[in-house]
């Protein structure tokens, strides 16, 4: 049993049936014990003599519906008896045969859904009775549709019968399962078998044909043609049937009675029956002869003849009544006795059937015979503890690989699987057989769960999710309490050491494995659930026990694990811990307790509900009620999880061999810092790892953690104001205008052609849960403010500039939409607050850009969900003061011949050395053509800026020397001559004028300030 | 102010009334760059032509497709002769916004006027230079070779070098006459008396950026026009001379194979249509780059009258202060 939780699923057309099967799991145990009849083999108990052969028909004890003598009269035939008692030897008593057989109907029941009914007949006697009249109900349909067919091909309406045939087809269908079991009634192959030849006769008739009107010809050709390719499924039985038309019925009978075959039948009884039978098909048809007494062609005599068969075949049954008058009296009394009858034997012998089937199923080549005698006693396992059986280990192993056998098998009742190796625990754990085994078998029981969903897209069902939490939870526990025993994958089959307490245990199984698959169920549960219902707050709360579990992994692993799976673990935990804000580090870091914003105010989440509080301290919870040392230890590394991540990071830095689990392990890690505003080690450590020059090499959920790490790293240096690598990082991801789908946080709807259903799925599973995810409009607010900081002086820098350079191209967008607006209202969105504020700011008007950017509304939608809001909001207002300050010395210098800096510092409110920085910073990167005058603190411009006149006048110059080049080079077509005269000329006049046009001010190259 | 107009004998003398009528239309309608037309009414009185009346076609927007425009102006021409005015349909009117009006939509609707009724003209009427003090009204027509090509409807490179059209020779400028009864030349001096001086300083403004700024836009845009339709002829040239080598370079290899063949006794490759092998590429029109180049020269033009009246102000102005210091 390699990897349990990676078992290949094969089967994806189950789910249907998986509704079918649900109820069955419920009524299931119930089943047997209740009215199970105990009486068959002996006689029964209410004085009758019929010692009927069915263990749940009989009048005594189990309500049977049987018209036995005594109460029923019960028609069965008793040879039926000894057959049953031979076929059930193996069962030492009544009632662990029935267990027995209930036991083993449950997994197979889920075969198909054609057993249904059979197992719910066992189950209760009214539903017995529906089942039987359904089954009544369909033969008789048939016989209807095959004497209608008959008529049909009696006046040579061959379109009719087509119709009919077709009809015939349908119900057969419908009637399959009654098939199944009983093999294909006699009068079926017969109608098949004449009306083959039906055909094949008018298809000779050439003038016949000719003269058949149109409808029937074609009619006639399509159902040939239909028949043959029906036909040809059923070859075999018709060529028996053909061959002997009238012995193969009893035949027949015959054999199935020999097969159930009674040692103590009176062969005298079965003469007798026969002899019977035979006349009684003799004497119908006459009797038909004479009733029909239609002399008209041979093949009417045929149909004659099946007609009579297909009767004396229902008849054939009733070969136990002595008396014909009385069968002709009673006879559809009798029939459907023998209806009855024929269905008991017929659920037996599907019984037998499916067991056999499922012993081939279970075992494959040699060993098949070895398991076969093993089985009965095995499944009997959990009812016969109590009567003392010995269970040994080698028992329960052999029962559980007969189980494990049938799993991933398609008739397979996953549920029952399941519950089957519960009980098993339950034994294995009752009898004392030793941890090993209830440890393998607990992990089988994990590895079962893991495979009851049939597909990857489904998830687990909840109450399903917290069994196998708490299985994995007793298995942890099993573990440590038990240190000695040895767990890995890597022990075969073979070299397992269950029971041999002189040896150490070997047990295979990879808890790391079924951890990992755990935390994918977790993450598929959190996917598919509506993120904005108490649902999801709900399961939310397992992450603590999700986390606790890691957590106790970890330490297992810690102390036995190899660094491999210590690797993979630590990534499991570092997972669930890097997006999660550390409150209580970030609060001890401030000595003076500041009051927390404390509702919702994860960096991550989405709405007010989140529960990203309640997620940090339930785990530390949990954790208390372990062991003392554990728990400090554990305190420990919760009180900071920056120390957490940063040891866990470390080692798998030092000792990870894959590529990949380091990588996420640094993005997680970069996530981390800039979670917790540590901008310089988030940056340094991107800058080290050089991930973004090998990101597009790695599979799509890195790709997607990376891009959620650059988000944050965007976002940190935001609150840091560093504005410019703010904007740097936020570029690629909202300039792409897909921020959602490349943060794995929703599709986009897009249309069909585009991507397919299967595409979708694959996407979908990509998603990263809800509450995991980087607030959008967070992300956007951020980016275009630091847009807006950064563009808007640009703008005023270069307002004449034609090569002006677009910074964001977002920004511009949303501003251009600002500006279509045909009536400019106060500002509702985030966006448009920021393009308000943008204009303000395009006036040197910090007041109100700082009113747009800071406000209630713009609190509460983004500047809030900051951890260190007041900061921000302080480093927003610092930010847009100076920004304001060079836009107004950009746009309005040419208006003054000099400003006294006093005066700026009092407009923008800032201190005199920090406009007295601004404006040398201007005046050094020579954006500002200006000199500062000490003495007076003044700044004088000097004015060598063209005027807008100018500007446009240098402009056009430019956009005629293009001109005259372009003119130029038609020239040289003409002449023939590339390059010539004019060129050498023309360019060395140019560069001038490009000189010209840089000396004038121009300084796009150098105008990031 | 009688004016003798040297061509087609004909002269286009308009009446006060127009004018006026034109300017009230442009006031009340059109804005910013919007263009306002109209048709004139007049008729031919010896060598000129009189334009006595107007009417104005009503803006309508796009959603109403079923008005019908010539269903009106022959109901505005019915109804003008009830009334006993000149009905005679002479020709078209249009304002301007900065002098663009160098269009294809101005040459072919003129076309069709004048190849429908002969002397029929197009009014230019530029309400900025009229704002700015000085009546803007030019009369056009198409010149006769510009008749021709647009007849041949025929702009490729080769038929305009032809047809010797250039954009100096596509349009030619009227003179106009305004003429007035006497009655209404006396009210005018009476008026012109009676207003103050302060309503006729427009004409003294010296802000000038705007106006200039708004025409070295303009300017620039049409010389960029310009410079790409110069950029798509070359590259059809190019094309055509790259061409030219492939034919050539055929015909000699055909040459020389049917050189090899004669040697060897067998017939010659029969000649095979080395235009349907090499289709010449289309050449392009050349009408619009023409027509940029009208409107540039126009640009021009405006510029050039703008900046010498401006530069005459300023020197008056410096000149005052002067005198003033």
């Amino acid at each position: 049993m390699s990897k349990m939780g990676v078992k290949p699923r094969e089967f994806g057309l189950k789910p249907r049936e998986l509704g079918v099967k649900k109820p069955q799991f419920g009524v299931k145990p119930r089943e047997f014990g209740v009215g199970t009849c105990v009486c068959f083999s002996a006689q029964c108990p209410a004085g009758c003599l019929c010692r009927c052969p069915c263990p749940c028909r009989c009048p005594c004890r189990c309500r049977c519906p049987c018209p036995c003598p005594c109460r029923c009269r019960c028609r069965c035939p008793p040879v039926a008896v000894a057959a049953m008692s031979r076929f059930f030897t193996t069962g030492s008593d009544s009632e662990s045969e029935s267990s027995a057989s209930g036991d083993e109907t449950a997994p197979k029941a889920a075969g198909g859904p054609y057993s249904k009914p059979l197992l719910l007949s066992e189950d209760e006697e009214d539903t017995k009775r529906v089942v039987r009249s359904a089954r009544d109900k369909r033969y008789e349909e048939l016989t209807n549709l095959i004497r209608s067919i008959r008529n049909a091909m009696k006046i040579r309406d061959v379109s009719r019968c087509l119709e009919e045939f077709e009809l015939l087809g349908r119900a057969w269908a419908k009637a399959k399962g009654v098939v199944d079991r009983e093999g294909v009634p006699r009068f079926y192959l017969r109608i098949l078998a004449d009306l083959e030849d039906y055909l094949n006769e008018l298809w000779e008739d050439k003038e016949g044909k000719k003269k058949m009107n149109k409808n029937n010809a074609k009619a006639l050709s399509s159902l040939r043609q239909k028949l043959r390719k029906y036909n040809r499924d059923y070859e075999g039985q018709i060529a028996a049937y053909r061959q002997n038309p009238e012995q193969s019925d009893e035949d027949e009978e015959k054999s199935r009675r020999d097969s159930e075959g009674s040692g103590s039948s009176s062969g005298a009884e079965d003469d007798a029956g026969n002899f019977l039978k035979r006349r009684e098909r003799d004497e119908p048809r006459s009797r038909y002869k004479e009733s029909e007494s239609e002399p008209e062609s041979e093949s009417d005599e045929d149909w004659g003849d099946s007609a009579s068969e297909s009767d004396s075949e229902s008849d054939e049954d009733d070969g136990k009544f002595t008396s014909l008058a009385s069968k002709f009296l009673k006879k559809d009394e009798e029939r459907r006795g023998a209806e009855r009858r024929r269905e008991e034997k017929a659920k037996k012998k599907l019984e037998r059937k499916s067991r056999r089937e499922e012993e081939e199923e279970e075992e494959e080549g040699g060993e098949w015979e070895k398991v076969k005698g093993g089985v009965p006693l095995i499944k009997e396992k959990p009812k016969m503890f109590a009567k003392g059986t010995e269970i040994t280990v080698g028992l329960v192993m052999k029962k559980l690989n007969e189980i494990l056998q049938a799993r991933g098998k398609k008739g397979t009742d996953r549920a029952a699987q399941i519950e089957l190796l519960q009980h098993l625990v339950a034994v294995a754990h009752e009898h004392q057989l030793g941890v090993p085994l209830e440890l393998k078998i607990k992990f089988n029981i994990v590895a079962s769960l893991y495979d009851y969903n049939p597909n990857l897209a489904a998830y687990m069902k909840a109450e399903l999710w917290q069994r196998c939490l708490g299985c994995i939870e007793e298995l942890l526990e099993l573990l440590f309490a038990h240190p000695e025993i040895f767990v890995g994958e890597n022990v075969l089959e073979e070299s397992e050491n269950l029971s041999n307490p002189e040896q150490p245990f070997r047990v295979r199984g990879c808890v790391l494995t079924l951890v990992e698959r755990m935390d994918e169920e977790f993450t598929k549960i959190m996917q598919n659930t509506d993120p904005h219902s108490q649902e999801y707050v709900e399961h939310l709360k397992d992450e603590a026990r999700v986390c606790g579990i890691i957590g106790r992994l970890q330490r297992y692993l810690q102390a036995k694990g190899s660094p491999e799976e210590l690797c993979r673990v630590y990534l499991l935990r570092v997972l669930h811990t890097y997006y999660k804000f550390d409150y209580a580090a970030a609060r001890r870091r401030q000595v003076r307790p500041r009051p927390q914003v404390s509702p919702g105010p994860q960096v991550s989440p989405g709405p007010q509900v989140s529960p990203g509080p309640q997620v940090s301290p339930d785990p530390q919870e949990k954790e208390k009620e372990d062991e003392e040392k554990e728990k400090q230890e554990e305190e420990e590394e919760e009180e900071d999880s920056e120390a957490l991540m940063e040891r866990l990071c470390r080692f798998v830095y030092a000792k990870d061999r894959t590529d990949r689990i380091r990588t996420c392990a640094i993005l997680c890690h970069i996530y981390h810092h800039a979670l917790h505003s540590r901008w310089y080690r988030a940056r340094d450590l991107m800058l080290m790892s050089h991930l973004q020059d090998n990101i597009q090499h790695a599979d799509p959920p890195v790709q997607i953690l990376y891009n959620r790490t650059m988000v944050q790293l965007g976002i940190c240096a935001f609150r840091q104001g560093l504005i410019k690598d703010a904007h740097n990082a936020l570029l690629d991801i909202q300039s792409s205008g897909r921020a959602k789908e490349l943060l794995g946080q929703g599709l986009l709807l897009r249309s069909l052609q585009e991507r397919n259903a299967e595409q979708e799925k694959v996407e979908k599973r990509r998603q990263v849960p809800f509450h995991m995810h980087v607030n959008l409009e967070l992300l956007e607010c951020v980016y275009l403010v630091a847009a807006m900081l950064l563009e808007i002086p640009y703008m005023a820098a270069h307002e004449f500039d034609a090569r002006r350079r677009m910074i964001s191209k977002q920004f511009h967008h949303q501003l251009r939409v600002g500006e279509r607006q045909p009536l400019l209202g106060p500002p509702e969105s985030m966006r448009e607050h920021v393009v308000a504020a943008s204009k303000a700011m395009k006036t040197g008007d910090w007041r109100r850009c700082h009113r747009f950017v800071v406000n209630e509304k713009m609190n509460g939608k983004v500047w809030d969900l900051f951890p260190e809001a007041d900061q921000v909001r302080a480093m927003l207002v610092r930010k847009i003061q100076e920004e304001s300050l060079r836009t107004y010395l950009f746009t309005y210098s040419s208006v003054y011949d000099s400003i006294s800096m006093e005066t700026l510092a009092a407009m923008f409110e800032l201190d005199l050395p920090t406009v007295h920085g601004i404006i040398s910073k201007m005046i050094i990167n020579e954006e500002l053509m200006a000199s500062l005058d000490q003495p007076t603190a003044t700044v004088m411009m000097h004015r060598t800026e063209p005027t807008a006149t100018q500007n446009l006048a240098l402009q056009l110059a430019e956009k005629l020397g293009n001109l005259v080049e372009n003119n130029e080079r038609v020239l040289d077509q003409r002449q023939g001559a590339y390059g010539g005269y004019f060129r050498d000329q023309k360019d060395g006049g140019y560069r001038k004028g490009d000189g010209y046009l840089r000396r004038g001010g121009f300084r796009q190259e150098r105008g990031n300030y | 102010m009688n004016f003798s107009a040297p061509f087609l004998g004909l002269c286009w003398k308009t009446r006060l009334q127009v004018v006026l009528k034109i300017i009230k239309h442009y006031q009340e309608e059109g804005q910013g760059n919007e263009v306002v037309q109209g048709v004139l009414l007049g008729l031919v009185v010896d060598d000129r032509l009189e334009i006595t009346n107007c009417f104005p076609f009503p803006q309508h927007t796009e959603d109403d497709a079923d008005f019908d425009e010539v269903q009106y102006q022959m109901e505005m021409m019915r109804s003008l002769r009830h009334v006993n005015i000149d009905h005679l349909h002479v020709g078209w009117y249009q304002s301007t916004y900065y002098g663009s009006f160098v269009t294809r939509a101005l040459l072919d609707s003129q076309f069709s006027y004048q190849h429908a009724i002969e002397e029929s003209v197009v009014l230019i009427y530029d309400p900025i230079k009229t704002a700015q003090g000085s009546l803007s009204l030019k009369a056009y027509r198409l010149t006769p070779k510009l008749m021709e090509v647009c007849k041949e409807k025929d702009f490729s490179p080769e038929a305009l070098k032809k047809a010797n059209i250039a954009y100096e020779n596509m349009f030619e400028e009227v003179p106009i006459v305004i003429k007035n009864s006497y009655l209404i030349n006396v009210m005018l001096w009476e008026l012109e008396k009676k207003s103050a001086v302060a309503d006729r300083h427009e004409l003294l403004s010296l802000a000038s950026s705007n106006h200039l700024g708004k025409s070295l836009q303009l300017l620039m845009d049409r010389v960029d026009e310009m410079s790409q339709d110069i950029v798509k002829y070359n590259t059809y040239l190019r094309n055509v001379s790259k061409q030219q080598q492939q034919k050539h370079q055929y015909q000699q290899r055909r040459q020389q194979e049917n050189i090899q063949r004669q040697s060897r006794g067998e017939p010659p490759l029969p000649e095979e249509d080395i235009n349907k092998l090499f289709k010449p590429p289309q050449p392009p029109p050349r009408m619009e780059s023409l027509l940029i180049a009208g409107q540039i020269n126009t640009y021009c033009q405006n510029i050039k009258e703008f900046n010498a009246q401006n530069l005459g102000k300023l020197f008056m102005a410096q000149a005052l202060q002067d005198y003033n210091n």
